[in-house]
């Protein structure tokens, strides 16, 4: 998963009031037996840090009853309700047990954190400021304030954060890691590579691979012995980085590639005489391994130096005749086919600033002579079903069954359209035209203020000017889409 | 139990229900153990014969009580409650006959038409071909076939069944003569109709239907004074005749003289002629012209009430819930990874589906197309439909559709598709419908979107024109005219809604699990920018454009649908947003259409 834990942290409160709560709920009349609120708190709190979310909901609504002014009940239940991905009430118990008077820096920190998952930035950064005011000691509320400053595009007051949080807490994993992505997106890349090796140490991220005892790769020739790379993070990633594989055969004997089984398809372009496998148990003997995403490190990768071998990877021809005799069906020959995608898989921990809703691209409907060709996999492909607009949105997706269908597809139409995702990097890598919506603070890939890529020479990029207002980014598009100018020369 | 009350058969038919509609399976008695009271059957039929209607009707009651399954006592009765207009019963008792007896062609011939003035269509054909496989050589079962299979929107299949007629009678019967010449009106054969009805009316000129069809067929080829000089003659024969003042008041309504036209409805009302469901919609429809909304309203919920009671039709909301739900239960994205898609034949003609609620626009957009050199128009086929019948049959599945398509799986059935896709052309070659240099033809039957999943298996290829209008006129529509599609849901305004709102829910399910060639089309764009609709419809298609499209209303082909009057006349706009006038009455409605109204993009404030 690209981007790894969730970024700001999340922290239930300790203990302390003394009070009790009687056990009498609506509708039920159970016996009357008081219990001290703290021994409810805990039994919540318990609940919560075991992932029992509903019982704990329950058991916070019980106390709440009983004393609904009570702040950290009602702090508690707002990080449960953020548990349960119910953002917005969320917020309001939030808000209500700072109203009750409790100013604790845990609270505001743990606010702020809900302010940006929820988009309202300048009230994220305000609470973020009032809990490092509290405790200017806890590096934890600088390293959640680095995070908003980041999503803020100010960079500089991010970097300043975390390098005061890593002052207080030198081996700090989280603040590394903000301070990795803000160095990463203004184009930092030698200090940001080192930074960003702290990506597996954030509490909470999934480890590379099982424990092992051979070393980490650190770039140099390996004679005689296996090479593991882990493909890790998101698809995208892999599609990204695997334009280092060639790179790394060429520094070893033997190669083999630990991936998920979407990839296959890619890797095994990028990687013919690789050993692929999808099993740890399928793993083979290697000397040293490396992490997909840590390439772009040992190759020493600078925004002027990256390699763009394009294309690197080429449909599978047989699909794409196939592709294009069901296309030819769906579409008629006279529209251009333009491919559409407008959400990426929700679990992605930055997908609420990167997807949007497929409505949102009405103003695409709006060009003549083009047919919408939707690309869209997963949750929000049912989407298509409401679109409306006057130009044909042919939802194929459906149909796709894996990446080689995804290439086949993108061969043949006259380009692609779509949020910060995997596809996205696939049609680069296939030289494909491609116009990227990007949100106002993007992946550190992206870099800043540009619309081209050094990663890929055929993709245009339209960012977001504001936060969330994806409105002018689509009018743009449809503008260029309708002038029929290629997203890059 | 109660023992001094029979309990009588709901039908009305004045047996006990166990001896009627009730009767157990396999409680039959052999004719010949009731024999005894064949004395008693004779006398009741002599007692009909002399109009001792009381005597006959007691002496059929005893016998049936007895002896349930006495056939001459059943026809007896069945005589009886027919004279006594007890419809129920008599359809009841008349289809105890049938299957007691299912080689009478008499018996027969009476259910089927029956079930034909009642628009039972289906079930009316089922035994209209029985008729003919009863008796191939008689007049009368190809005259069934002939009528319904026209009212069946099948004409094609019709007329040669009337032929056949004519054929086998060896005489030109004017009622036969008549019952063809609207046949072909319904085709679009205008002059040869006209033919025949001067023919008919040569001979017997006083038939009221024959004046009556005659005049519509003029109406229909808009010679509106020809129409009036038919009228005027029917008048001096049947003085004050409903039927004409009411083909009057259209033919007047046509010419935009709705003063006259209302007038002369309002007349027939005040002259105490009780208007039937049709008087009334029309006189509402006459009233919207002249902008009288409220008085419009009113005649069409009278009308819509008195043919709830006249025919009994109600929206068959279970059944309707039931077929929605499995399909889109069937029809997900991973099971139609896993199902074949029939091939596309280049060697015929291939279809365009034109679909949309009834009212919203799908007889302009055929129009439209058909227009085209290179577009036939095939109006409302029925074969879609058709083919969720027979599927289970074709795909020798124990299961009905859509869940029978599970059959494709077997390796005996992976070609079922394609047998099904050329039961639809081969049905359409015979209909007729294909013409000289078309190589595509329309499909408009309304509600066909209920079926979008089978459509795109059958025919993957075939492009899906969507009529959508805002869903507020489609129900102002659909309470102002008459149409039993969708499972009867216009019988109401309340259900024509909640049908409405189950078929865009289910489009939207398709859309999402399957790739589709479909392209929605707002009725209101056609009305605003008619050649851009056009031209984005054919890019669509795939056909270069062909300035024949926009001047549709000269398309001489007539539509027989509820729509004709309008698409023969240039594009208006006054179709657009009539909800406007209407808005208090749709009140109760708006909570049920305003989810898809909004996901329509369509508004609903004034």
């Amino acid at each position: 998963m690209r981007g790894l834990p969730a970024p700001g942290l999340m922290e239930t409160p300790p203990s302390n009031p003394n009070a009790t709560v009687s056990a009498v709920q609506g509708g039920i009349a159970p016996p009357m037996v008081p219990i001290p609120l703290d021994a409810a708190l805990a039994i919540a709190r318990e609940l919560e840090s075991t992932g029992r979310f509903d019982e704990a909901w329950s058991m916070l609504q019980f106390i709440l009853a009983a004393a609904p002014q009570q702040g950290e009940a009602l702090h508690l239940a707002g990080v449960v309700a953020f548990r349960r991905g119910e953002g917005e009430a969320a917020l309001r118990l939030m808000e209500q047990s700072l109203q009750y008077g409790i100013d604790l820096s845990l609270y505001w920190r743990n606010i702020a954190e809900l302010y940006r998952v929820l988009g309202r930035l300048d009230d994220a950064i305000g609470a973020a400021r009032r809990a490092t005011r509290l405790a200017p000691a806890d590096p934890l509320c600088l390293q959640n304030q680095a995070i908003i400053h980041y999503h803020r595009l100010e960079l500089g007051e991010a970097l300043d954060c975390s390098a005061r949080a890593l002052a207080i807490a030198p081996a700090l994993p989280g603040a590394h890691f903000a301070r990795a992505e803000a160095l990463l997106l203004r184009g930092d890349w030698a200090e940001g590579w080192e930074e960003y090796e702290w990506r597996f140490r954030i509490g909470g991220a999934a480890p590379l691979m099982p424990p092992t005892d051979r070393p980490q790769w650190q770039g140099r020739q390996i004679a005689d012995a296996t090479l593991l790379l882990v493909a890790d993070q998101g698809f995208g990633d892999v599609i990204q980085f695997g334009r280092y594989i060639p790179w790394a055969r060429q520094r070893c004997a033997r190669l083999a590639i630990a991936c998920s089984g979407e990839m296959l398809p890619v890797l095994r372009r990028l990687a013919p005489d690789a050993v692929l496998f999808t099993r740890w148990d399928d793993c083979p003997p290697y000397a040293a391994f490396a992490a997909l995403s840590g390439l772009p490190r040992l190759a020493g990768t600078r925004p002027e130096n990256v390699p763009a071998d394009i294309p690197y990877l080429r449909p599978d021809p047989e699909r794409v005749a196939r592709w294009t005799a069901r296309l030819d069906g769906l579409v008629p020959r006279g529209l251009r086919r333009i491919g559409v995608i407008w959400a990426g898989r929700p679990a992605h921990n930055n997908d609420r600033n990167r997807s949007l809703h497929l409505p949102d691209l009405a103003p695409l409907g709006e060009v003549p002579g083009i047919a919408l060709i939707a690309l869209q996999k997963g949750a929000r492909t049912g989407q298509a079903g409401g679109w409306f607009a006057r130009a044909p949105l042919i939802n194929v997706g459906a149909e796709i069954a894996d990446y080689e269908d995804t290439m086949a597809i993108l061969a043949v139409l006259q380009e692609l359209v779509t949020v910060d995702t995997s596809v996205a990097h696939l049609a680069g890598a296939m030289g494909r035209p491609v116009r990227v919506m990007l949100p106002f603070a993007p992946d550190w890939r992206w870099l800043l203020g540009r619309a081209d890529t050094p990663w890929y020479p055929t993709m245009r990029l339209y960012r977001q000017q504001a936060p969330h207002r994806w409105a002018p980014v689509i009018a743009g598009i449809a503008g260029d889409l309708a002038g029929a100018s290629p997203p890059a020369a | 139990m109660n023992l001094t009350a029979p309990q009588l058969c709901p039908c009305g038919s004045g047996l006990r229900a166990i001896r009627c509609c009730s009767q157990p399976q396999g409680a039959r008695a052999p004719a010949e153990a009731t024999r005894h009271l064949i004395p008693l059957v004779e006398r009741a039929l002599a007692a009909h014969r002399q109009g001792a209607t009381e005597t006959a009707e007691r002496l059929c009651l005893d016998v049936l009580e007895l002896a349930p399954d006495r056939i001459g006592a059943l026809s007896v009765l069945y005589e009886i409650r027919k004279a006594q207009g007890n419809q129920t019963a008599a359809e009841a008792l008349l289809r105890r006959l049938v299957g007691l007896d299912p080689n009478n062609l008499l018996v027969t011939n009476e259910l089927a038409l029956i079930l034909l003035g009642k628009g039972s269509i289906a079930e009316a054909e089922v035994h209209a071909r029985n008729a003919v496989r009863i008796a191939p050589e008689n007049p009368q079962a190809h005259n069934l076939m002939g009528m319904i299979l026209t009212e069946a929107n099948r004409p094609q299949i019709g007329e040669y069944h009337y032929r056949r007629v004519l054929e086998l009678s060896g005489t030109r019967d004017p009622i036969v003569l008549a019952n063809l010449a609207w046949n072909l009106k319904n085709q679009g054969r205008m002059d040869e109709a006209r033919a025949l009805y001067k023919e008919s009316v040569a001979v017997a000129p006083d038939v009221l239907q024959t004046q009556i069809g005659f005049t519509r067929l003029e109406e229909a080829d808009r010679d509106f004074p020809a129409a009036l000089r038919i009228l005027d003659d029917a008048d001096t024969r049947f003085p004050g005749n409903v039927g004409l003042r009411l083909a009057r008041a259209a033919v007047l309504g046509r010419m935009q003289r709705y003063n006259e036209a209302v007038a002369l409805i309002d007349g027939a009302a005040t002259d105490n002629v009780a208007l039937g469901p049709n008087e009334l919609l029309e006189k509402g429809r006459l009233l919207d012209k002249m902008g009288r909304y409220d008085a419009a309203w009113a005649a069409y919920a009278e009308g819509k009430s008195l043919a709830r009671q006249l025919t009994g039709h109600a929206y068959l909301d279970e059944a309707a819930r039931n077929l929605l739900d499995r399909l889109r239960g069937f029809f997900i994205e991973g099971r139609l990874r896993t199902l074949p898609r029939a091939t596309v034949r280049t060697d015929v003609p291939q279809p365009i589906f034109i679909l949309g609620f009834p009212r919203s626009g799908t007889t302009l957009v055929e129009q439209t197309l058909s227009a085209h050199p290179r577009i036939a128009a095939g109006d409302e086929l029925p074969l879609i439909h058709e083919i969720t019948a027979i599927m289970p049959r074709m795909l020798a599945s124990p299961l009905e559709y859509p869940e029978a398509l599970a059959e494709l799986w077997m390796g005996d059935q992976r070609e079922g598709l394609d047998n099904l896709r050329d039961y639809y052309l081969q049905k359409v070659r015979q209909l007729g419908v294909l013409r000289r240099g078309a190589t595509r033809f329309t499909d408009k039957m309304p509600l066909n979107e209920t079926h979008i999943g089978l459509i795109g298996l059958l025919f993957p290829e075939a492009p899906m024109i969507h009529v959508l209008r805002h869903p507020l006129d489609i129900m102002v529509s659909a309470f102002s005219n008459a149409f039993t599609h969708g499972f009867n849901c216009a019988a109401d305004l309340h259900t024509a809604a909640t049908h409405y709102v189950r078929v865009m829910d289910l489009v939207q399910h398709y859309r999402g699990e399957m790739a589709l060639r479909y392209l929605p089309v707002r009725y209101e764009d056609i009305v605003a920018g008619q050649e851009a609709s056009v031209r984005a419809i054919l890019d669509f298609v795939g056909e270069a454009f062909d300035p024949a499209c926009l001047a549709f209303h000269e398309n001489r082909r007539y539509a027989r649908t509820a729509s004709y009057a309008q698409v023969t006349e240039p594009l208006y706009d006054r179709s657009v947003d009539r909800w406007r006038h209407y808005r208090a009455h749709l009140e109760p409605v708006i909570p049920i259409l305003a989810p898809v109204i909004e996901r329509l993009g369509y508004r609903l404030d004034p």
